[in-house]
């Protein structure tokens, strides 16, 4: 239940907490949150794009709306917010605005197939209003065992409305351990890599 | 926002999350019965009997029913060897079949909540079998009720639940 883009898992067990970064070509962001329920998690999000040199600092919660069980698939739905502060030096002088984003994401996996999609509006202020969609599709080759290596390759396609390159591609591979994550991909439009990790604890 | 963020909450504590196929029910099988209606499958389609098969004289209820000539077999415990050695201190056996289990994060997820309980001596999710594979201490109990209560909040919905010789395979 990842993307380049999204997160990994975004609520986990009751009690449990999650570290996630996500390195895209766009932004670096950390995430570490606290799942309060098996329906919600609250964390603390830095991201940091680097093209505008924003720092985005934020509280988010998130919530699984929705959980669809099968023998052999799971689906879901969640919603996410975030409202925290947003900087950028402009012209010498730091401006601070208040950061506001709404988020959607669905996924479906089974133990081979994987499909998930993820929007994001943001809204900076006076430092822009940012969208985003994401789309993934990922297929393992083998069905990986309890605490083996899983090994998936995936492909993903993100469109971002105030971006150069509004649309790109990124092929990526996925390994998952136990309770780490991580993805190491190639951004095919803006020639940039992708690095995401994800560990729970 | 702020009432976005009290959106979620109340949102969380008020809902269900959960859906699902809408062909699973919790059932415990006991004793070796094994019931049709837990084997999700259609019978009119891909459950045949043969020509010569007399659905008056099928007992569905039956004990020892073998859906092994099927494929559909129930599945055992998973032998680890935490879990030999916790059935070796006479702890009793315990099989869940979990729906949604299709990664290591879900195994993680349960590991951490059952592991908790002091009832449980050894536990092992297996993903190809999606069972959850509890051994109970000798002289504890963890009722049908709390492991679906555990797995739940694992983030899971348990499909049935066996025990002792069903669990075993005997």
């Amino acid at each position: 239940m990842v993307c380049a883009t999204a997160i990994a898992r975004p609520v986990s067990y009751a009690g449990g907490w999650t570290l996630i970064e996500t390195s895209n070509r766009v932004s670096s962001a950390g995430l570490l949150n606290y799942t309060l329920n098996y329906n919600l998690s609250v964390g603390a999000r830095y991201e940091w794009q680097r093209g505008s040199d924003t720092r985005v600092t934020a509280i988010q919660p998130t919530f699984l709306a929705k959980r669809w069980f099968g023998r052999d698939y799971q689906a879901n739905l969640y919603f996410s917010g975030g409202i925290g502060t947003a900087e950028r030096d402009v012209g010498g002088i730091e401006n601070s605005e208040t950061a506001k984003f709404v988020g959607v994401m669905a996924d479906w996996e089974t133990r081979s197939l994987f499909v998930s999609y993820e929007g994001r509006r943001m809204n900076l202020g006076q430092l822009g209003n940012q969208t985003m969609h994401a789309a993934r599709v990922g297929w393992a080759p083998y069905e990986g065992d309890t605490g083996a290596l899983h090994t998936w390759l995936m492909l993903e396609v993100d469109h971002r409305e105030h971006m150069d390159e509004r649309t790109s591609v990124t092929p990526l591979l996925r390994f998952f351990k136990g309770p780490a994550l991580l993805e190491v991909g190639y951004n095919l439009s803006d020639s940039s890599p992708i690095f995401n990790f994800t560990y729970r604890f | 926002m702020n009432k976005t963020i009290s959106l979620f909450i109340a949102a969380a504590l008020s809902t269900s999350a959960y859906a699902d196929d809408g062909k699973h029910e919790m059932k415990h099988h006991s004793g070796g019965q094994m019931n049709h209606a837990d084997m999700n499958h259609d019978r009119g389609a891909e459950h045949d009997h043969g020509a010569s098969h007399e659905h008056e004289s099928h007992d569905h209820n039956a004990r020892a029913h073998d859906h092994g000539d099927m494929g559909m077999k129930a599945a055992t415990i998973t032998h680890t060897d935490e879990i030999s050695a916790a059935l070796a201190n006479g702890g009793a056996p315990v099989v869940v079949d979990v729906l949604g289990v299709v990664c290591d994060f879900c195994a993680t997820a349960m590991n951490k909540i059952f592991s908790k309980r002091d009832e449980v001596a050894a536990i092992y999710v297996d993903l190809d079998k999606k069972t959850l594979s509890l051994v109970i201490n000798d002289g504890s109990d963890l009722s049908d009720k709390q492991i679906e209560k555990l797995a739940k909040q694992a983030g899971y919905r348990i499909a049935a639940i066996r025990r002792d010789s069903e669990a075993m395979g005997g």
